[in-house]
């Protein structure tokens, strides 16, 4: 190599002109594809459940005519409260498995996100639960096998789990990695650290687990759909000691360059994250979730129910679309290799026959 | 300049093309057998370099310096040097005349320094003359083709500096000519300026190129030698198989031998790689070359990314006092300090995420933010 | 049709499925356009279904970290859809690879050139570790390069977050030649080290243009590396005796790297040595590395654009061909585009594949990873 010994010292050009960069968050698919306000959530989950109803409507009308007018059909906050039940679930299968927090999360945050492109009424949440905790193993790195998963559990077979799994992982748009609140306290309790003016013996462990509860209270909340981890975790420690997360706070400042404190900037997202983690935090009413869980069995999807009437002949009509597709295909090809005969044509048809011969393979 | 052909015999039979820039500097036609010998360790700059900047030396076993009379039968060390006046003596005439400062050429008495002598490259002076007067008018007449309207254009410019080689060469009107040379350089400074950086970049180029072959070949003498311990140490190994198994086995030693052999065959067989392909690199080097005149490279930078990882938001310290890893920290057994597990960088994790997304603030329903997040259009339903 | 199928179908309308341009076990590849500018891509279709454990843990990370992180030196997932049971991923269309250019013996690399390189993989590493992911499966076949020379790290088949305190990782990672010491010995808690080493021997391996530690096995491979840098003591690696599967494999003494990197700069060595420090919490971290003084010495980095490129640029060809070679050597769905060169090159030089690298490239995907 040529010699080169100069210009050691002109390093550190790093930070090039005043660029603005962008914070890291923002290229998370959490930030760009999850994040909602909380009238967009209230209306994606109105929307749904309205198509929902209109269609599981016209299924049951061409199947017997006048036969859903007097369905009882769930309302989008039914359909919540019942995912909000199995989202309970999730926690009490973790311990059992002493699978770690970052799965117990994950799989919850996968349990809400799934049913925000699905409805309760054509997926039912305890099957999706179940698949949304092994997807959640795998993507976190805890990978358990699926017999040891289902054998743990009763009444559950592999299926159960893996026949929701591709639906699941679709659902989610395949976007698995997420940004979580425990994190976040974990994170503030370190730093808590730094300040020099905050001695041990004013920010005692129990704190620390008091804040840690109220983080998984949050989960059962929409907290994470609308706000950041980090938002939802200094509430929680506001929770438990409104001294620490203050201090805490101070010693912060926005980077969104404005002059305002960042506890002034955050006085109403707190305290709305506040309010929902207290009011909101906990499972709901198991009397009325098993009420609506009873009409749900009236009303769910028939097209989705195995065996059904209305299953089987959603199965055979798309036997039949595919069988026709995987006809054309390899009536193509036939005619391809025909063509090939043509000394003129050889060219051409070599490279379509490899092309259709090449779709022949796609098994979809 | 009609009279041109008539001073013939200044070029040893060789004529000037006219229209082409420079016509000679081969060694085609030279009777006695002359070397060229490299050499770049001496005091005495200048000579006729090639194009990656080495001077090639003319010497031949017929040298005799014509102040002193030695000659190489006497002195194989003999070393002639050329005057600006294009006189030939040898390093210890120069030694014994110049160092004393300017003094006057024995042979034409034009006064002389001793750094004006270079090596010489040609047999004949009048070639190195030519040579010489040529590269300095390439040097500022260096206009191309490209730099003129239509190809009549650069005819002209091209006759004209013929014509004031030509008379340099000769010495026909010096003083003369050598204004009209000043007259193009002041009227052509920038173009000149620019075609000289555009040869250097070219220079350049090859000068890496040549480095880069060096290096290969440095490369494949080591791969060669690496290659070389690789089978002796198959062979030391096999040797070694063969008598384990001879100790061990009750098969034939005569079958035990075979297999060993073929499998050594087998081996080496394999192992004879398809030498690198050496490739004329002409071509690749001329497009390198190229490109490197188009697009410059640039200073280092460490990271060009865009993205901003809160790192003025914390400040980590050390260690911190921490449940959760305490057990880790402790590593009675050592096995993750060796392995390289490092409790910051989780550490460093966690407080990354409290601060992340700390000043956001939520989505509003006033459409001001729908543009921040196409891809949940996309995504949900209709 | 549900709404999360109506909005997958728009997204595969989006992409034209080409030729079949490779297999391997757990993925085909195909060539594609962008529907409506006819942007080449790549389309990794992989085969869902098929596996006990149901979606496969190579296609997860490599899904869930392409969807999160956007750098120019990190290759580029455009869309994900589904076609039937079969996960589509849809990269960016990049046509070599960083050990087609260093097995090409028509092009000569200039000490500027391994420069820009280094800065490049540097770059997209220090960015990984950024976003807390170790990579665990660098080598020059996973460093694609695109078209204007720019390179990508590809295949997070194997990539994983940091771990928390006091959880394992699997040490089956890496590719045995670039695999470190630590990972050798059986380590399962280890950090952002173990990509730094294989960095180190992508460096060494573009200086010297042959895999600088070729190990035939593992107990080999601890060998081979010792024979290279020297046994290590308890001193230059403190506690490595007492890990998993610590062996003592012999004594070798140290030989200045000077003595086999015969033409680098000192800049060069002193990198390359702190890439391939024994103890992980000495090696240089990415960030560091890119502010080594190495990167700033002359000759600059060379332009991506001026880099050396391969050649040969073989033209679409029939799909039997490509089917009766089909590369069953390539780690994982780690199959790209790249694979009628490699085919071509197979079919050109026999001995240089045999003597090259397939026998480090399997790993044992059935195993469990904790």
């Amino acid at each position: 190599m040529i010699a080169g010994n100069t210009s050691k010292d002109s390093a550190e050009a790093d930070n090039s002109p005043v660029k603005k960069k962008n914070p890291l968050y923002e290229a998370s698919t959490q930030y760009r594809n999850w994040r909602y306000s909380p009238e967009r959530l209230e209306a994606v989950r109105t929307q749904l459940n309205a198509a929902a109803v209109a269609k599981i409507r016209n299924t049951f009308e061409a199947d017997e005519p006048g036969s859903s007018a007097n369905v009882a059909f769930l309302s989008a906050s039914e359909e919540h409260l019942l995912v909000k039940l199995y989202v309970s679930k999730i926690p009490q299968l973790c311990g059992h498995f002493h699978f770690p927090e970052e799965v117990e999360a994950t799989a919850i945050t996968y349990l809400k996100r799934f049913y925000l492109k699905n409805t309760v009424m054509d997926w039912h949440p305890k099957n999706v639960m179940l698949t949304t905790l092994f997807l959640a193993t795998k993507t976190t790195n805890n990978p358990i096998s699926l017999e040891a998963y289902t054998s743990n559990i009763p009444k559950t077979s592999a299926s159960d789990v893996l026949d929701l799994e591709f639906l699941v992982a679709q659902s989610l748009g395949f976007e698995f990695a997420v940004w979580h609140a425990h994190r976040a306290l974990w994170g503030i309790w370190l730093d808590l650290q730094s300040l020099t003016d905050l001695p041990e013996d004013l920010r005692p462990q129990d704190i620390y687990e008091i804040a840690l509860k109220h983080v998984r209270a949050s989960r059962f909340t929409d907290a994470e759909l609308i706000y950041t981890p980090s938002q939802i975790a200094l509430t929680c420690l506001s929770i438990a000691s409104p001294l620490l997360s203050q201090r805490w706070a101070a010693s912060k400042t926005a980077s969104s360059s404005i002059s305002e404190p960042l506890s002034e900037l955050l006085k109403d997202t707190l305290g709305a994250i506040n309010a929902m983690v207290t009011q909101n935090g906990h499972p709901p009413d198991i009397e009325s979730v098993r009420e609506v869980d009873r009409r749900l069995k009236l009303c769910k999807n028939p097209e989705k129910v195995v065996g059904s009437k209305a299953y089987l002949a959603r199965i055979a009509e798309e036997e039949r679309l595919s069988e026709r597709k995987r006809n054309k295909k390899a009536e193509d090809v036939r005619r391809a290799l025909g063509e090939g005969a043509d000394p003129f044509g050889s060219d051409l048809s070599d490279k379509e026959q490899a092309k259709r011969l090449a779709e022949l393979d796609d098994d979809d | 300049m009609s009279n041109r052909a008539n001073v013939g015999g200044w070029l040893q039979g060789k004529t000037i093309r006219k229209g082409g820039v420079v016509s000679t500097n081969t060694h085609s036609g030279r009777s006695s057998t002359p070397q060229v010998q490299s050499t770049s360790t001496t005091v005495f700059g200048g000579g006729v370099k090639d194009v990656s900047g080495r001077t090639s030396e003319y010497f031949s076993m017929d040298d005799q310096c014509p102040v002193c009379k030695s000659d190489r039968y006497l002195n194989p060390k003999l070393r002639l040097l050329v005057s600006s006046c294009y006189h030939k003596m040898c390093e210890s005439c120069i030694d014994r005349l110049f160092t004393l400062g300017p003094a006057p050429c024995p042979i034409c008495q034009k006064v002389l320094r001793k750094l004006a002598f270079t090596p010489q490259t040609f047999e004949d002076l009048t070639v190195e003359k030519e040579v010489a007067v040529r590269r300095r008018i390439a040097k500022e007449f260096n206009k191309r083709r490209e730099d003129f309207l239509d190809l009549r254009g650069y005819n002209d410019y091209l006759e004209e500096v013929e014509d004031i080689t030509f008379n340099l060469i000769n010495d026909i009107d010096v003083a003369q000519t050598e204004e009209r040379i000043q007259a193009h350089k002041k009227e052509n400074a920038s173009l000149i300026e620019k075609n000289i950086q555009r040869d250097e970049q070219y220079a350049q180029a090859l000068r890496e190129q040549e480095e880069a072959d060096r290096q290969e070949r440095e490369q494949r003498a080591l791969e060669a030698r690496r290659e070389e311990e690789l089978q002796r140490e198959e062979r030391e190994k096999d040797r070694r198989e063969i008598i384990d198994r001879l100790e061990t086995s009750n098969t034939d030693a005569a079958k035990v031998i075979a297999k060993s052999r073929a499998e050594a065959n087998k081996r080496s067989s394999a192992r004879t790689t398809v030498d690198s392909v050496l490739k004329s690199n002409a071509q690749l080097l001329r497009s390198r070359a190229a490109r490197s005149t188009t697009i410059p490279d640039v200073p280092h930078i460490p990271l060009q990314d865009d993205w901003y990882a809160y790192e003025d938001a914390y400040v980590l310290m050390n260690s911190y006092e921490d449940p959760y890893s305490e057990a880790v920290r402790k590593d009675r057994d050592g096995i993750m300090r060796a392995g390289g597990y490092r409790v910051d960088q989780a550490w460093e994790r966690a407080v990354r995420s409290a601060v992340m997304g700390l000043d956001l603030l939520p989505l509003t329903e006033q459409g001001s933010f729908s543009n921040s997040c196409p891809a949940d259009i996309v995504m949900a339903p209709v | 049709m549900d709404a999360v199928e109506k909005a997958n179908a728009e997204r595969q309308k989006r992409w034209a499925k080409d030729q079949k341009v490779g297999e391997g076990t757990y993925a085909v590849v195909y060539r594609g356009r962008e529907a409506v500018n006819q942007r080449k891509v790549a389309i990794k279709k992989i085969k869902v279904g098929q596996f006990k454990d149901g979606l496969d843990m190579s296609a997860i990370r490599e899904v869930k970290y392409l969807r999160e992180l956007h750098h120019q030196n990190i290759i580029e997932l455009l869309d994900v859809f589904s076609s039937k049971t079969n996960l589509n991923l849809v990269l960016e269309f990049l046509d070599s690879d960083l050990e087609m250019i260093i097995k090409d013996r028509t092009l000569v690399f200039l000490p500027a050139d391994i420069k820009s390189w280094m800065a490049m993989t540097f770059r997209g590493l220090e960015f990984c570790h950024r976003n807390f992911v170790l990579h665990r499966d660098l080598k020059p076949n996973n460093l694609l390069i695109a078209s204007d020379g720019q390179l990508k790290i590809a295949d997070f088949g194997l990539a994983r977050d940091f771990a928390d305190p006091g959880y394992k990782m699997t040490c089956q990672v890496i590719t045995r030649w670039y695999r470190p010491p630590e990972l050798l010995y059986g380590s399962r808690y280890y950090s952002t080290a173990v990509d730094v080493w294989s960095v180190g021997c992508i460096f060494a391996e573009l200086m010297l243009r042959t895999p600088y530690l070729p190990g035939e096995t593992d107990m080999d491979q601890l060998k081979t590396i010792f024979r290279a840098l020297g046994t290590p003591t308890e001193e230059d690696w403190p506690g490595h005796t007492k890990l998993p599967d610590y062996v003592p494999v012999g004594q070798f003494p140290r030989t200045p790297l000077r003595d086999l990197f015969t033409a680098a700069t000192a800049d060069a060595l002193n990198l390359l040595g702190k890439c391939l420090i024994y103890e992980p919490r000495k090696r240089i971290s990415a960030r560091d590395a890119l502010h080594h003084p190495y990167f700033f010495a002359l000759p600059y980095p060379s332009h991506p654009s001026k880099l050396p490129k391969v050649s040969t640029q073989t033209p679409s060809r029939p799909l039997e061909e490509v089917d009766g070679n089909v590369d069953m050597n390539a780690s994982g769905p780690g199959v790209k585009a790249a694979a009628p060169n490699r085919l071509k090159r197979k079919l050109t030089s026999p001995g240089d594949e045999l003597s090259g690298r397939p026998l480090a490239r399997r790993l044992d995907f059935t195993q469990k990873r904790v």
